[in-house]
C-alpha cells in the first residue's frame, strides 16, 4: 500500500533535504523583523541624541558628538530629574516589597479565603496604571473626594495630594504601591507556597521561636523570588511615566519630573529632540544595566521553576 | 538477504563520539538484539534509522533504497519509545490510530485494526482511555500497539521493558517473540538487559565503543565470544578473568596446568571463565591451600575457601577465594547449594578445561589453532 | 501549620481587613461614583446610600453631553471600540508571528534564536519613548502615525515578547519523543506541530493570550505618542475626556467603570494563568 508511495520517495534520501536547515529560521522570520524595528528606531534615537537637533530651529540642525550629555551632565535641572527617579523607585520598591512580602505571609496557607483574597488583590494590577490615576484624581479631588474628606477627619482639613509639592511625591508613590504591590504580593506568595515543607516542619518539631524560623529558614529561602521580583519592579519604576503623567504632568512645578516625563515635555513641549534623546538614552543605560541583572536572576528562577514541574 | 544496512555510521555530538564507523546488516524478518552498556549509542542508533537525528557520515539503506537523511515519515517504519512517548490528549485508540491515520485509511477499517491490535495485546478494554489513566504495562502495550499497527517494514524497540516492572518485564519477555511473529516484521530490540538480548534475539549486535564489537547468535556469542569486553558483557554472574601463561602447549593459571586443544603462541594471556564452568566439591581429605590434579574429565581441582554462597533465581552463585587471595564467582543448583554445609570453608574448585576462553593482554580473543 | 493563638488570629484578620479595604475601596467606590448624579458625588459627607442612576453611562453611549457652554461630541465608545481594535488584533498578531519563533527557538537551539528571543525581552525593559520618539518620525515619513496598522504593529513590543517566552517554555516541557513518535508515524513537521505541540502547549497559550490582551489594553504611551483622538483606546481616551468634560465626575467614573471592566473581568476569568505569566513563566502558579 502506503509502502510502494514510500520507496518511491526514497530517491532523495542520498541527499540533506535543504528544508531541514531553513526552517528554523523560516519559523523566527516574523519575530527576527520586529526585532529590526525595534532596533532601527533605537539607533535613530542615539544618533539624534548626539545631534543639535531642535523642531523648532531646523536650521541649527548639526552633528555635536556628546555635547547634549555634557550639558545635561552640568545642568541641576538634570540632576533634579535623577534625583526624583531614584527617590520614586527606591520608595515605590521598598513600600511594595515589605507590604507584599506582609500580606504574602499572611495569606500563606492555603484555605478558601486566602486564596479568593489573593485573586481579589491581583485586581488593581490589571487595571491601566494611567486609569487608576484617574480614579486617585476623583478621591483626592478636594471638592468632594473621599479621600480628601477622610484625612480631614482626621484633621488634614487643606490636604492638597498631588496638587502640593510636600505630598506630590507621597500621593504618586501611594498609587504606585497600589497599582504594582499586588505584582509583588503574587510572586513571593507563590515563592512562599513552593519553598519545601521539611526545613520548617522540623523547626516545629524542635519548638524553635516563629521570629527565628521567619529570619533564618523563609527569608534565606525566598530571596531569590524577592530579588527578581525587586529587580522587576526598579525597571518599571525608574521609567514611570504612565501613573504621573496622568496625574500631574510632572508638577507641580517640576516636582515629579521622571526621567521619561521630563523627556516628553523636552520633546513635545519644548520640541528639543535632541535633549530629549539623550535623557532617553542615559535613562536606557540604567535600565540595560539593571534588566541584565535581572534576566540573569529570572532565567535562574525559570530554570528552577521548571526542573520542579 | 540483507533487508537494513548501516555503512560505516558516524555520530557525534559537541566533542562526543557516540558512534564511530559502525557497520550493521539485517535481513528481512529477522530479530536483532542491539546489546550494550548504558551510554553505549544503542538509542542513537535508533534515532538514526528512524531519521531523528541524520548520521555525520555514512550510508543508510532500507530494502535497497538509501534513507539516509529521509524525513521520518517517509521511511514507513514503527517505533516504540523507552519513555512510552504516547500523545498525552489522545486515548489509547487513537494514540494506535495515529499511523493508520496518516497513511490516509479509512475509519472503519481503523477501527477495525485498532481493535485487532488491542485484543493481540490484551489492551482491547482500555482503548477508550488518555494515557495518563492508564497502567505503566497499558501504557508499553499502547506504545507497541502504535509502532506495529500499520504493519511497519522495519520495527524500532528502544528499551520497551526498560520502565515497567519485573513482573511485567518477566511476562512480556515470554509474550514478545509471539507479537512479532504474528506481524512478521524485520525488528531491532535495543536493551542493556542480557536476558532479554537472550531471550528476543534471532542474532544479537553487541554495540561497545562507538562500533559493533560481534554479531552473531545469542548463544554463540555467550560460548564464543570475540573479545574480553563481550564476554564481560554477556552472563550473569559476570565471567570469571584470570591471568594466564602459555608455554609447551598448555596453559597455566591460579597454579594448574590445563593441557591446550589446539596451538597457541607462547607468552601472557588472560582467562575467561564462566561461573558454570567451576564446580564445588566438598574436600575433606586435603585441607590444605595445595592445589589438587584430579583430572578426570578434563577438570582441574583447585582448593578454595569457600566465602560466600548467593541464591540467585534457581540457581546460587557462589564466592570463592582462592589461596593466593584471587576471587573467583561460580554457580551451582539451588539444590546443590543447600547440600554445602554451613560454615565449611575448605572446598575444591573443579575447572572444565574445554571450557577456558583465551584472550591477549589487549583483550582479543585467541583461538587455539589445529595441532 | 503554625500554631495560632486567638490574639494572632485577630491581629491577623485586622490586618487582613486594612489591606482589603485600602486595595479595593477605590473599585468600589469609583463603581458607585458611576451610578451618581454630580449633585450626590458633591455631596458632603460622601455617603454610601443615593438613588442610582443609568444617566453617566447614556451619555457616554449616546456620545453627547449637555454642559452650561452647550453639548459636547464625546468620543469614549470610539476609544472603547479602538480599545478593542488594538488589543485583540495585536495579540492576534503576536499569537500568528510568536508561535511559530517560539517553537523554532524552543526546538531548534540555534544562535539567532536566542538573539532575537534576548533582544525581544531586554527591549521589553527598555524605556518605551526612546523607541517611540524616532519611530514617531518614521511612521510620519511612512504615513503610519495615527493608524491602527501602525499602532498594533508597535504593539507587538508588548505583546510578543510576552507570548514568546511564556510559549517557549510551554514548548520546552513536551516531550520531543512525543513529536518524533508522531513523525514516524507518517506526519510531516507541520502536522506535528499542528496536531502534538500546539494542544499539549495550549496552557501556555491561554495563559500567554489573555495577558498580553491585558498588558496591550492597558497601554497609554504608545497611543498617546503615535495617534490622535479617533485611533486612541481608552487608557488615552479617558484622560482627555476628563480633560475635556471638567466637572462631569459621575461621566468620569463611568468610563472609568467601562475602561477597567474588560480587564478586570479577563483576570477573574483567567487567574490561575496569572501568576505564571507574570513572571514571563519564572514562577509557577
Amino acid at each position: 500500500m502506503a509502502t510502494e508511495a514510500m520507496t518511491g520517495a526514497a530517491t532523495n534520501g542520498a541527499k540533506r533535504p535543504l528544508m531541514r536547515k531553513v526552517l528554523p529560521y523560516l519559523l523566527s522570520l516574523p519575530a527576527l523583523l520586529v526585532c529590526i524595528g525595534i532596533l532601527i528606531p533605537f539607533g535613530t534615537a542615539a544618533w539624534y541624541s548626539m545631534q543639535r537637533y531642535n523642531l523648532a530651529f531646523p536650521m541649527t540642525r548639526g552633528f555635536i558628538w556628546f555635547d547634549n550629555y555634557i550639558m545635561l551632565f552640568q545642568d541641576p535641572s538634570f540632576w533634579h530629574t535623577v534625583r526624583v527617579s531614584l527617590l520614586y523607585t527606591f520608595f515605590t520598591v521598598g513600600v511594595q516589597l515589605l507590604l507584599g512580602l506582609g500580606i504574602a505571609l499572611l495569606l500563606q496557607r492555603r484555605t478558601l479565603f486566602n486564596n479568593i483574597m489573593s485573586i481579589l488583590l491581583l485586581l488593581p494590577l490589571m487595571i491601566a496604571p494611567a486609569i487608576a490615576s484617574l480614579m486617585w484624581r476623583l478621591m483626592t479631588n478636594p471638592n468632594f473626594g473621599v479621600l480628601s474628606y477622610i484625612v480631614g477627619l482626621f484633621g488634614f482639613t487643606d490636604f492638597r495630594w498631588a496638587s502640593a509639592p510636600s505630598t506630590a511625591l507621597f500621593t504618586v508613590v501611594m498609587i504606585d504601591t497600589w497599582v504594582y504591590t499586588p505584582f509583588m504580593m503574587v510572586l513571593l506568595l507563590a515563592g512562599l507556597r513552593a519553598l519545601p515543607r521539611q526545613p520548617f516542619e522540623a523547626a516545629e518539631l524542635d519548638g524553635v521561636p516563629q521570629s527565628f524560623v521567619f529570619f533564618r529558614i523563609t527569608l534565606p529561602m525566598l530571596t531569590p523570588y524577592i530579588i527578581t521580583a525587586a529587580l522587576f519592579r526598579m525597571l518599571e519604576s525608574i521609567q514611570q511615566f504612565d501613573i504621573i503623567y496622568a496625574m500631574t504632568q510632572g508638577g507641580p512645578g517640576n516636582t515629579l519630573m521622571v526621567f521619561q516625563v521630563t523627556a516628553y515635555l523636552e520633546r513635545y513641549q519644548y520640541t528639543n529632540v535632541g535633549r530629549s534623546a539623550a535623557i532617553l538614552m542615559v535613562l536606557w543605560v540604567i535600565t540595560f544595566i539593571l534588566s541584565n541583572i535581572f534576566i540573569k536572576q529570572w532565567l535562574r528562577l525559570r530554570e528552577k521553576a521548571r526542573g520542579v514541574a | 538477504m540483507t533487508y537494513l544496512s548501516l555503512t560505516a555510521v558516524s555520530k557525534r555530538f559537541k566533542d562526543d563520539v557516540v558512534l564511530d564507523k559502525a557497520s550493521l546488516a539485517i535481513d528481512r524478518g529477522e530479530t536483532v538484539v542491539v546489546f550494550g552498556p548504558s551510554g553505549c549509542g544503542k538509542t542513537v542508533l535508533l534515532r538514526l534509522i528512524a531519521g531523528i537525528n541524520e548520521p555525520d557520515e555514512g550510508r543508510i539503506h532500507i530494502a535497497g533504497n538509501e534513507v539516509t537523511f529521509l524525513e521520518p515519515e517517509q521511511r514507513n517504519i514503527g517505533m516504540a519509545f523507552q519513555n512510552f512517548a504516547l500523545y498525552p490528549h489522545m486515548t489509547a485508540f487513537d494514540n494506535i490510530a495515529s499511523p493508520l491515520k496518516a497513511r490516509g485509511m479509512k475509519g472503519t477499517e481503523i477501527a477495525r485494526r485498532v481493535e485487532e491490535v488491542g485484543e493481540l495485546l490484551k489492551i482491547g478494554h482500555v482503548l477508550h482511555h488518555l494515557p495518563k489513566a492508564l497502567s505503566n504495562g497499558q501504557k508499553q502495550r499502547t506504545s507497541l500497539g502504535r509502532a506495529l499497527a500499520a504493519n511497519p517494514r522495519l520495527l524500532l524497540l528502544d528499551d520497551p521493558l526498560r520502565n515497567v516492572d519485573a513482573k511485567l518485564r518477566y511476562e512480556m519477555r515470554i509474550e514478545l517473540p509471539r507479537v512479532l511473529k504474528a506481524f512478521q516484521t524485520t525488528v531491532i530490540y535495543v536493551t542493556q538487559d542480557y536476558k532479554e538480548a537472550m531471550a528476543l534475539g534471532d542474532r544479537v549486535a553487541v554495540l561497545m565503543g562507538g562500533g559493533f564489537k560481534q554479531i552473531d547468535h545469542p548463544s554463540e556469542i555467550y560460548k564464543d565470544p570475540d573479545s574480553l569486553d563481550v564476554a564481560r558483557l554477556f552472563g550473569d554472574p559476570t565471567v570469571n578473568v584470570v591471568d594466564g601463561r602459555i608455554a609447551d602447549g598448555a596453559v597455566e593459571l591460579l597454579g594448574l596446568r590445563f593441557p591446550l586443544p589446539g596451538h597457541l603462541d607462547p607468552g601472557p594471556c588472560r582467562v575467561a571463565l564462566r561461573p558454570e564452568s567451576i564446580e564445588v566439591t566438598l574436600d575433606e581429605t586435603a585441607a590444605g591451600s595445595m592445589p589438587v590434579d584430579v583430572g578426570d574429565e578434563g577438570r582441574h581441582g583447585l582448593a578454595v575457601e569457600l566465602d560466600a554462597v548467593t541464591p540467585l533465581n534457581v540457581r546460587a552463585v557462589m564466592l570463592l577465594k582462592t589461596a593466593d587471595g584471587k576471587e573467583l564467582l561460580a554457580t551451582c543448583s539451588e539444590d546443590e547449594a543447600t547440600r554445602l554445609p554451613r560454615g565449611h570453608k575448605n572446598v575444591t574448585a573443579h575447572i572444565r578445561a574445554a571450557d577456558l576462553l583465551f584472550f591477549d593482554q589487549a583483550g582479543a580473543r585467541l583461538r587455539p589453532r589445529p595441532n | 501549620m503554625q500554631r495560632q493563638t486567638s490574639l494572632g488570629r485577630v491581629v491577623r484578620v485586622g490586618l487582613l481587613t486594612m489591606v482589603g479595604l485600602f486595595f479595593l475601596f477605590p473599585i468600589f467606590w469609583v463603581f458607585l461614583m458611576s451610578f451618581q448624579t454630580n449633585q450626590e458625588i458633591l455631596r458632603i459627607p460622601p455617603s454610601l446610600f443615593f438613588e442610582p442612576t443609568l444617566h453617566n453611562y447614556q451619555v457616554l453611549f449616546s456620545g453627547r453631553l449637555e454642559t452650561q457652554t452647550g453639548t459636547l461630541e464625546v468620543r469614549f465608545m470610539q476609544n472603547l471600540m479602538n480599545s478593542v481594535i488594538l488589543a485583540t488584533s495585536s495579540v492576534a498578531l503576536s499569537l500568528v508571528l510568536g508561535i511559530p519563533a517560539a517553537y523554532a527557538f524552543a526546538r531548534f537551539k540555534f544562535r539567532l534564536g536566542e538573539d532575537i528571543a534576548f533582544t525581544l525581552l531586554s527591549f521589553r525593559f527598555a524605556p518605551p519613548l526612546l523607541v517611540l520618539l524616532p519611530l514617531a518620525i518614521y511612521f510620519q515619513q511612512l504615513g503610519l502615525i495615527n493608524t491602527y496598522t501602525g499602532l498594533i504593529w508597535v504593539y507587538q513590543l508588548i505583546t510578543l515578547p510576552l507570548i514568546l517566552w511564556i510559549v517557549r517554555g510551554y514548548f520546552e516541557d513536551i516531550s520531543e519523543d512525543i513529536e518524533h513518535a508522531y513523525r514516524i508515524d507518517g506526519n510531516g513537521w507541520f502536522k506535528t506541530f499542528w496536531k502534538i505541540a500546539i494542544p499539549l502547549a495550549k496552557p501556555g497559550i491561554a495563559a500567554a493570550t489573555l495577558l498580553s490582551f491585558i498588558f496591550a489594553w492597558n497601554n497609554f504611551v504608545f497611543a498617546l505618542i503615535l495617534a490622535s483622538a479617533d485611533k486612541q483606546p481608552v487608557t488615552v481616551g479617558a484622560l482627555a475626556f476628563v480633560t475635556a468634560s471638567g466637572i462631569q465626575y459621575g461621566q468620569i467614573a463611568a468610563s472609568i467603570v467601562l475602561s477597567v471592566t474588560p480587564t478586570l473581568a479577563l483576570a477573574l476569568y483567567a487567574q490561575r494563568y496569572l501568576v505564571e505569566g507574570l513572571s514571563l513563566g519564572a514562577v509557577k502558579g
